[in-house]
């Protein structure tokens, strides 16, 4: 049986909607094995002296889900999740702090993801008061800026799409959040999904699978308002899709790095390249990624070595990175 | 002919790379007795046999390694072009695995793999220079089959 985390990033709702999703992870009808709340509020509390908490916590104990109250860096909730993906678990659920899942979310989007072969991410309905009628949409991100989002809508059966939004289940330590973006981090869920979907893996909107996204104008772990930092964040993400189809290599490595590299480039599908020694792979420069994507430590294949206690070939770390 | 990569990139701390094979002199001293050696490194590496080439660009190294009988080196980016160039040579090791960074083609010298690194992935600036990791020069002649 694989492992699922529930992971809930929390600001300023202590005593609104958060106990209104702790309660409903509770009661859904098949349970994550641990919640793991990170708390990013800027002056943190401790909930355990809380009665409602101290409710919360006896139900979860009685119902045999560990949980952990952390307190978040307050670098934003991508660093949150990005630490919630490196836990050791098989598939995290990612659960907003005011969004609040039918009883029957887990038990959906798990059986979907373990089921059908090869998937990344599973996301259900997230409904902000009314349904948006979506149902032509087609969840391609080429579509993204010309239709609503399709988990606007009720979904009514399984579809493959290319992002997902908000709260979904998705597959473990597989592909990084992007650590570049501001502390706003917009579309970052839109990034890591994608990214999810340009590694090969399937992502599924599935139906019996809604939550209600309240979206509290109190607190929210997305409450800085700076249009700088929005701008920034779209910059990063238009970058990525401008290079939909096409495998992104970053080679922020040594001349041997580019050598060993290049035995595996002819395998990787429409690759674009960004180097440090043009004389070994005709390539980009690391700048230009800089400037693009802002964080390349997703492509630090020493850093994936280590995360993945490598004892095989470099040649083969590669290819395990990028094929 | 044959080729000596004696030295890896410099350390940004300015201590001894690891990898740094430390019986140099005395191999060359050896291989001197029968073969021209040509030294490969760069600007600022100490000189251990007359006829020492800096700084080459990787079209020339590639052509002095079609020319060569072999190669003795580190691990460093040279053994992964010489795999490159399908140049099988030695390459002595100290505290970097081999079975990670190495190529099977070519002779692969350990000591023992009780001196690796714990860490195979993080710099090389907090692994300590041990003389006691490497091979001897005399096992490292034992290889030369001429």
């Amino acid at each position: 049986m694989s492992k699922v985390l529930c992971s809930i990033p929390t600001r300023g709702r202590y005593f609104t909607t958060l106990p209104m999703v702790l309660q409903a992870v509770i009661n859904q009808t098949w349970l994550p094995n641990k919640v793991i709340i990170f708390d990013d509020n800027d002056e943190p509390q401790d909930m355990r002296k809380e009665f409602i908490y101290q409710h919360l916590f006896q139900q979860m104990k009685v119902k045999g889900i560990e949980w952990e109250w952390l307190f978040a860096d307050k670098k934003g909730q991508h660093h949150i999740h990005q630490k919630a993906n490196l836990m050791g678990y098989d598939w995290v659920w990612r659960v907003d702090d005011d969004c609040i899942p039918e009883p029957t979310v887990l038990q959906s989007l798990y059986s979907h993801a373990i089921q059908i072969p090869n998937v990344g991410a599973v996301g259900g309905s997230i409904i902000t008061g009314e349904p948006i009628n979506a149902y032509q949409s087609t969840g391609l991100i080429k579509n993204i800026d010309s239709e609503p989002n399709i988990q606007w809508d009720f979904i009514k059966g399984i579809k493959e799409v290319e992002h997902l939004h908000c709260s979904f289940l998705y597959r473990a330590g597989v592909h990084d959040y992007n650590l570049g973006l501001s502390r706003v981090a917009h579309r970052e869920e839109t990034l890591f999904t994608f990214g999810l979907h340009q590694k090969g893996y399937k992502l599924l909107t599935v139906p019996y699978a809604t939550s209600w996204h309240i979206k509290n104008p109190q607190g929210g772990i997305r409450s800085e308002t700076k249009e700088e930092m929005f701008n920034h964040d779209e910059w990063v993400f238009r970058n990525f899709i401008s290079y939909h189809g096409r495998t992104i290599v970053v080679l922020n490595g040594g001349l041997g790095d580019h050598i060993v590299f290049n035995h595996i480039l002819p395998e990787i599908r429409n690759p674009i390249v960004f180097g440090c020694y043009p004389e070994i792979i005709k390539s980009r420069s690391i700048g230009e990624a800089l400037s693009l994507f802002k964080d390349i430590s997703q492509w630090d294949i020493y850093a994936k070595m280590d995360r993945w206690k490598w004892t095989d070939s470099l040649e083969n770390a590669y290819r395990k990175m990028y094929l | 002919m044959i080729l000596i990569h004696p030295f890896a990139k410099p350390l940004r701390n300015g201590k001894e790379n690891p990898k740094n094979y430390p019986y140099w002199e005395e191999l060359v001293q050896e291989l001197q007795k029968t073969m021209h050696i040509i030294q490969i490194g760069v600007e600022g590496e100490k000189q251990l046999v007359p006829d020492f080439r800096k700084n080459l660009s990787i079209l020339e190294l590639r052509h002095l390694l079609n020319e060569c009988k072999t190669w003795i080196g580190v691990d460093s980016f040279f053994q992964h072009l010489a795999w490159d160039c399908q140049k099988p040579g030695i390459v002595l090791w100290s505290v970097s695995d081999p079975l990670i960074f190495g190529h099977k083609e070519n002779t692969n010298l350990l000591k023992d793999r009780l001196y690796l690194a714990k860490n195979q992935f993080l710099w090389w600036d907090f692994t300590e220079h041990n003389p006691n990791a490497f091979v001897k020069p005399k096992e490292v002649l034992m290889c030369l089959n001429f």
